[in-house]
């Protein structure tokens, strides 16, 4: 088998599978993890009122941050 | 007297309720029924709200009743509150609270929405596992005590927990080594089939261009294995070194690190065989049990979190006439406290008005209620069961026995690991001798004419051979499998440490109450002397929250799958004696005998056990005995661990008698009573000094300084106390049963640390006389060193057929 070949293969597999592990690490690093119940069951209480109040919520946030710079 | 009603559902708890308690109410032609105030206002507040969807989500899920929450809201404004609780931030308050009362996603949604609609919270975001809330707010808009009125105000309570302690610590310490962990095994699983490759090349042939390409592919992998995962051995060998100590890390640390530096040097120089695969395996299994050990760890701190916030910050102080909620640090020598049922006493002091039954199990273990009255010495940690009480504070909070007992346990925490010490003293002796066996080395064959740079590859081949798999792995495999086995059986190891311990205790000292005994009373006997409608029986006892009644509550349920709730009339609570009541234009009575005799109703019973006697219009209709019955299994359990040659002794803080008849029932000989918590902590230590390895086990307040001073402490999982803290190994299913597979697994764990530590020296023994003669040839080294991990592993895998073998 061709070197080049070789290293391809190498450099592709383990590139695929660091990069899937960054992906990993950086979703546990911003606590997608910490809640596992939070994204299914959350779910079930989606509805138009709700993103309402959601946006409503962040904007008191962007008006905090606005305030404190 | 058997009710006709059919029964009802509530609206908003969807319970079912008699018909005749109901509230009725007609709303929009609808028909509703709530089974209290409390539930009928949060129905109304709902609706008003527009949230009434709430109920839609629920579905038929039921819920607690709204009970009326005591209004004591101004304490939340406090600043000795403000300070241990909030952090504040760029004008913003945050605080962590546990939300009670949620049952479902749905009851989350209602919380966060409310929270959410709220002026002046910037963020809430409850926590759908542990039902543990952020909330961040601008103190210029809403206090803190409005806030929790919004969450009171729909039927749930909200209290506040110090999250900076423990749980943000080792949550953080947690997600960062789980990330090292990941890495380290991400990097394992490619650098094994690479090596796999070479492995097959060294046999069969690979040219020299191939190998060096998988070469630069395990450098790739290994090198952020090494300082990532590996960075906490660097750490610990740095610590060890500053403080003139060669310990295990540092022979890990540098046993990887040579092999490393030698590989990259055969990878450059094109000789030899390189040792990635060793370095990246050695120090992913390793540190995957300290990752073990680091989750134990967070699953005790995990179930302390509700405890702490049990014990008191504020207590009612009555100051001329005027009542006050002052901090505890506050409380002066002298001033008037006043407690309410159910509360936990925070500073002792000595009864000035009323009269009550105290639960003192957590302090002195004493399992029945102890009636107090007029100059009667309270001692903190109690707790007032059934009345309001007036004392006046005898020591300040610093003096106090709850907080000595805590600032002892600090202070001997500290103060803990004798057996760390040691092994890792012999680690340490034995890196010593390796590094100065691998100098030598080097020194001995470069005087005897051989090139500097061969002798320096012979003497790292010394410690690359001596090192890795040998005594890095015996240790923690055997005990991670240990662990792991523990945890299923519901034993929670704080560190795989006390296995070891634990296999060589020669005695166990047990604790009554709680421990071998279930810690509540129990009902052992019923006579029954005329017909009656037991609903009524219920409904008293279910009034009272006495231990005596509600181990009656409970032995009712178990007879009758859907007992009854009538409304009395003028229920009254006679402190430690009874209770009496109306139903019907019936007077009805529950009581001691005393309590009876002082009603003058007769009644004949004799027994030596605590007795309830149920009685309507002077009738003595039945009784009941009640005892604090045997844990399933504790006599077989104490047979079988003496058998195994343990010394076992009771130790109680009951009374003579009590312990006595335990003591039989179980087959214990040796028993300590009327014991005070720093009696139990001197026979511990007494025994310490005869050369025994000391085991105790225990479940109260009580308990915990005893725990603290012996060799291995386990607490019972059931209990709310600091014990969990001061304890090498939790119980969690709060069975005795488990002591005795804790004992043989324990002893298990550690003949097979034994085996393989055995194993690993003769290994270690042969291939560094080889490799000091430099006859290391690679392939002999690296397979050699394959082979020896794979039977330390399979050797410490058998301990999983333990529990098998029946």
């Amino acid at each position: 088998m061709d070197d080049n070949i070789v290293s391809a293969m190498l450099l592709v597999s383990i590139g695929l599978g660091a990069l899937g592990l960054c992906a990993f690490l950086w979703g546990l690093k911003t606590g997608q993890f910490d809640d596992k119940n939070k994204f299914l069951d959350g779910a079930l209480h989606d509805s138009e009122d709700d993103l309402n109040v959601a946006k409503k919520m962040e904007d008191k946030q962007n008006k905090v941050k606005r305030e404190n710079k | 007297m058997q009710s006709l009603n059919k029964p009802t559902i509530c609206n908003h708890c969807h319970l079912e309720f008699d018909n005749e308690v109901m509230i009725l109410e007609k709303l929009d032609d609808r028909q509703l029924h709530f089974c209290c105030k409390g539930c009928q206002g949060v129905f109304h507040l709902l609706k008003d709200e527009g949230l009434d969807i709430f109920y839609d989500k629920v579905g038929s899920k039921t819920l607690h009743p709204v009970k009326n929450r005591e209004h004591n809201l101004a304490k939340f404004d406090l600043d000795g509150f403000a300070k241990k609780y909030i952090t504040k931030n760029n004008n913003l308050n945050k605080i962590s609270l546990i939300i009670e009362g949620i049952h479902c996603s749905a009851c989350i949604w209602l919380n966060e929405r409310i929270l959410h609609e709220c002026d002046g919270i910037i963020e809430a975001n409850i926590n759908y596992t542990n039902h543990k809330a952020k909330v961040v707010w601008d103190p210029s808009v809403i206090k803190l005590s409005q806030i929790i009125e919004k969450i009171q105000s729909i039927g749930y309570n909200a209290y506040a927990y110090d999250s900076k302690l423990q749980e943000d610590r080792t949550n953080k310490i947690r997600k960062d080594y789980y990330s090292r962990l990941l890495v380290g095994i991400f990097c394992t699983m490619n650098i094994m089939w690479i090596a796999i490759a070479q492995y097959a090349g060294f046999f069969t042939g690979i040219s020299q261009s191939i190998k060096d390409i998988l070469n630069y592919a395990e450098f790739a992998l290994a090198t952020p294995a090494l300082f990532y995962t590996g960075w906490y051995y660097f750490k610990g060998s740095y610590y060890g070194l500053k403080n003139k100590m060669i310990n295990m890390d540092f022979l890990i640390a540098a046993g990887t690190l040579s092999a490393y530096i030698y590989s990259i040097y055969a990878t450059l120089s094109k000789t030899g065989e390189v040792y990635f695969e060793s370095v990246t395996m050695v120090i992913t299994i390793i540190f995957a049990g300290k990752y073990l050990e680091i989750l134990s760890k967070k699953n005790a701190i995990d179930s302390l979190d509700g405890i702490s916030s049990s014990i008191p910050m504020e207590v009612t102080v009555i100051k001329d006439g005027v009542k006050s909620i002052i901090d505890t640090t506050q409380v002066k020598i002298g001033d008037l406290i006043e407690v309410k049922p159910g509360d936990r006493i925070a500073i002792d002091g000595i009864l000035q008005s009323g009269a009550g039954s105290f639960d003192e199990s957590s302090i002195s273990g004493e399992s029945n209620p102890v009636y107090k009255q007029l100059n009667d010495n309270i001692t903190s940690g109690t707790i007032c069961i059934d009345s309001v009480i007036t004392y006046k504070a005898a020591k300040d909070l610093s003096h106090s026995m709850l907080q000595s007992i805590t600032t002892l346990l600090e202070d001997s925490l500290t103060k803990k690991p004798k057996i760390e010490k040691i092994a890792n003293q012999i680690s340490g002796y034995f890196s010593l001798m390796v590094l100065s066996m691998a100098i030598l080395t080097c020194i001995g064959w470069y005087t005897l004419g051989v090139s500097f740079e061969d002798a320096f590859i012979i003497s790292i081949s010394v410690i690359v051979i001596a090192c890795p798999c040998a005594l890095g792995l015996a240790t923690p495999v055997a005990t991670l499998i240990g662990v792991a086995v523990g945890a299923k059986k519901g034993i929670l190891f704080k560190s795989s440490a006390h296995l070891e311990t634990m296999a060589k205790a020669t005695t166990i000292v047990l604790d009554k109450t709680g421990t071998i005994t279930n810690g509540t009373p129990d009902v052992v006997g019923f006579k029954q002397k005329e017909d009656f409608d037991l609903n009524i029986l219920y409904s008293l006892v279910k009034s009272s929250s006495h231990p005596i009644s509600k181990a009656i509550v409970k032995w009712i349920e178990k007879q009758d799958l859907k007992p009854k709730e009538y409304i009395l009339n003028d229920i009254k609570n006679i402190e430690a004696r009874g209770l009496t009541a109306k139903y019907d234009n019936h007077a009805i009575y529950g009581g001691n005998i005393e309590f009876l005799k002082q009603m003058n109703i007769e009644c004949e019973l004799n027994s030596s056990k605590s007795v309830f006697i149920f009685a309507i219009n002077d009738k003595v209709i039945c009784s009941f005995e009640l005892e604090d019955k045997l844990k399933t299994g504790a006599k077989d359990t104490i047979e079988n661990i003496k058998k195994l040659g343990l010394d076992i002794i009771m130790c109680t803080g009951d009374n003579e008698h009590v312990a006595k008849d335990i003591a039989n029932q179980v087959g214990i000989t040796k028993i300590f009573h009327s014991m005070l918590p720093k009696d139990k902590a001197d026979i511990i230590s007494k025994l310490q000094k005869d050369n025994k390895v000391v085991i105790t086990v225990g479940d109260g307040i009580n308990d915990a300084l005893a725990l603290s001073k012996s060799d291995i402490s386990i607490a019972m999982g059931n209990n709310t106390d600091l014990t969990v803290k001061v304890s090498d190994i939790i119980f969690i299913n709060n069975k005795i049963t488990t002591l005795y597979d804790a004992v043989i697994l324990s002893r298990k764990v550690f003949r097979t640390i034994k085996q393989n530590l055995l194993f690993s020296l003769f290994y270690n023994f042969v291939t560094i006389s080889f490799a000091v003669l430099g006859f290391v040839i690679p392939v002999v080294a690296a397979v050699s060193m394959s082979i020896s991990s794979l039977i330390v592993v399979g050797n410490s895998v058998r301990i999983k057929r333990i529990f098998k073998d029946g």
